[in-house]
């Protein structure tokens, strides 16, 4: 049996569950008499302090091997001392008459709420803090021992709800085969630690904590984002053998983050990434790439309760292209509906999302909105190398809407006597069909292209890529989709315009192989996919690849080509 | 009870570090503190709350008016003033 979630850490594990339930006991309504308020006050006061000496314990432990991230609970000693919310918490003792764990459940409970409605994202990360400082206090009134994950003596796989900054700063590395959770996603804390680590790590897999036994014997495949319960002899034997090779193919293919990408033969080929936010995080592997391929600006309207500003916007895309210096940076302009919702916006639900009112359409649809987009990349375009690119674009009318109102915008800057980018470059996605087959007209109208593989595959197959009882009928190497973006690349390079791929092709070798060899130069990819990219180019040579693509033109279903760039491939 | 007003020139305003500096600072104090955006809408908040603070979020440019109420009130809100006259040690 299997289970799905998101794969935010690559890798495999085997192993046992360790069912981590941090301490949550139910606080309900408990009053004192007011004989008792003393002794309820000093014992409050005990349970900061026990808090207290807690995290200095943890902050003696980290401060040789994690001084950095030692000072996150300091922070949090500041939270149990916070002057407000002890005011409150010894007033609802002293006058409410509340229990002490009462009083702290409702001060808490009041000022998370608070802190969750702020529309600064910084803050709002506090909450996890203050989540985790409340369920100490809690744990400590209750006389509770700290159950957490430094106390593992075997190596586990960690199950939870979900997991708290106080859980994996103190959580031993060695013991940690692999983390799933019920909540969260790509961007969320666990997540980002546990690529940190290199631990594998699925989250967001539904009723996580129902479904898995403590002590149960799973597979957890970080790479497909499954996991198995049960496994078969055979399951268990295979992924072991998946396992040690991906390790061994992760430590070979790590060397090669800082090679040339250039092919056997000299060909220089462009390898850029995808980014979602203008986080140092997505910085780490900059210097090894030739600029963004793909900024996707969605997450951040996704990451706040509210539209983000334009100098929000601005301050973002600024920072992105001043660190890509004359490399050039391709912002996606808001790309919303489908799978991607914005709870604000309450949109109306349709019945076929991503047929439905979809990015540039919903854009074209919310006009400020995108004008206020266009404005902060425009404006940061006087700081370096900025293009714009529109998603779903489906016809040339599309096309020539988007530019008008990037004129408008421009014609307002220039009234204004704001700086931007005069020749800005203005590109589209193809990744609907129509335009894909109109390319050569596209491209007469536009100065570059970024093939959307993912969603060009879902329109081309007519396949919803989510919904899982349709999931093989989604063929990436279905030969449709290489003929397709075969016309597209001749299309561009024939007008002498840019053309690259972004979507999950880009970053994968065997596919990755086929588009060199249909031409393509630039290729876009998720940064865990740039040392196996380029190591595949040092490794191929144009003329062997271009042999590849004419065959795989005629080859006529997707196993067959499949097998065939397997065969010609073995070692990718 | 005293009070003066100051502007927020440090370029963080007062979130991270300042903030905390600034809280600690008050800490040290025995009167009530409080501090307000003299431009807004919203009640004064506890100035030795580091949570209330950062939900303010007090940016550079905010004028702010930090009152204290006890026997050290001058005291303390002419060091506060002198904190957020510094920048923190910022630019």
């Amino acid at each position: 049996m299997k289970h799905r979630g998101t794969s935010v850490s690559e890798g495999i594990a085997i192993g046992k569950v360790y069912k981590y339930i941090p301490f949550d006991p139910e606080i309900n309504e408990k009053f004192i008499s007011s004989s008792e308020v003393d002794e309820n006050l000093k014992l409050y006061k005990e349970t900061q302090e026990a808090a207290e000496a807690e995290l200095l314990d943890i902050m003696d432990k980290m401060a040789e091997t994690d001084p950095e991230n030692a000072k996150i609970f300091q922070a949090h000693i500041d939270i149990i001392y916070d002057a407000a919310m002890e005011e409150e918490i010894i007033h609802g003792i002293k006058s409410s008459l509340h229990s002490p764990e009462y009083a702290m459940k409702v001060v808490y409970t009041q000022y998370i709420e608070l802190l969750s409605k702020t529309d600064n994202e910084l803050i709002r990360e506090r909450v996890t803090d203050m989540k985790d400082v409340y369920s100490r206090l809690i744990r400590n009134w209750f006389g509770e021992e700290d159950r957490n994950l430094s106390l593992l003596t075997e190596p586990v796989i960690v199950l939870a709800y979900d997991i708290f900054p106080s859980d994996t700063a103190v959580m031993k590395r060695e013991n940690v085969l692999a983390i799933i959770t019920e909540i969260g996603g790509y961007t969320s804390h666990s997540a980002i630690i546990a690529r940190n680590y290199k631990i594998p790590a699925i989250l967001g897999i539904p009723d996580a904590m129902e479904t898995f036994k403590d002590e149960e014997f799973v597979i957890v495949d970080a790479i497909k984002g499954d996991v198995y319960v049960k496994p078969t002899e055979d399951q268990i034997e295979q992924y072991n053998s998946e396992r040690k090779a991906f390790i061994v193919k992760q430590q070979e293919v790590e060397q090669f983050i800082s090679v040339e990408p250039i092919t056997s033969d000299g060909v220089r080929i462009d390898v850029n990434i995808n980014i979602g936010s203008s986080e140092d995080e997505e910085f780490v592997i900059e210097e090894f790439t030739d600029g963004v391929g793909l900024f996707r600006t969605e997450f951040l309207y996704m990451s706040r309760p509210r539209l983000p500003t334009e100098e929000e916007q601005f301050e973002a895309y600024k920072k992105v292209v001043e660190v890509y210096g004359d490399r050039p940076v391709i912002i996606r302009t808001l790309d919303i509906g489908g799978d991607k919702q914005l709870d604000y916006l309450e949109l109306p639900k349709e019945d076929n999302p991503f047929l439905g009112l979809r990015a540039l359409r919903l854009s074209f649809d919310m006009m400020p909105t995108f004008k206020t987009q266009l404005r902060a990349c425009l404006r940061a375009s006087a700081f370096g190398e900025l293009w714009i690119m529109f998603p779903m674009v489906g016809s040339l009318g599309d096309i020539r809407f988007a530019k008008k109102i990037v004129e408008e915008v421009k014609a307002d800057l220039t009234l204004e006597g704001i700086d931007f980018d005069p020749n800005i470059k203005i590109g589209i996605m193809i990744e609907i069909p129509s335009i894909a087959l109109m390319a050569d007209v596209a491209a007469s109208e536009v100065d570059f292209a970024s093939i959307g593989t993912n969603d060009l595959c879902q329109y081309l197959t007519a396949v919803d890529r989510l919904n899982p009882t349709v999931a093989e009928y989604y063929q990436s190497f279905h030969p449709a989709m290489f003929r397709l973006i075969g016309n597209v690349i001749r299309a561009f390079q024939a007008q002498g315009k840019m053309v690259s791929v972004c979507g999950e092709m880009g970053g994968d070798p065997l596919a990755a192989t086929m588009l060199i060899g249909l031409g393509m130069r630039k290729l876009s990819m998720n940064a865990s996919s740039v040392p196996a990219i380029k190591r595949l180019i040092t490794q191929i040579n144009i003329h062997k690849a271009e042999r590849m693509a004419r065959t795989v033109l005629e080859l006529s279903s997707a196993d067959q080509v499949e097998n065939f760039l397997k065969s010609e491939l073995p070692d990718v | 009870m005293y009070s003066r007003e100051v502007e927020v020139k440090n370029k963080t305003g007062l979130h991270a570090r300042p903030a905390s500096d600034f809280v600690g600072l008050a800490g040290t104090f025995d009167s009530n503190i409080t501090i307000r955006d003299v431009n807004g809408d919203d009640d004064p908040i506890n100035a030795k709350s580091i949570i209330l603070l950062l939900t303010m979020g007090f940016g550079k440019g905010t004028v702010v008016e930090i009152a204290a109420e006890g026997e050290d009130e001058k005291q303390a809100v002419d060091k506060l003033v002198a904190l957020v006259e510094s920048k923190f040690g910022e630019d």
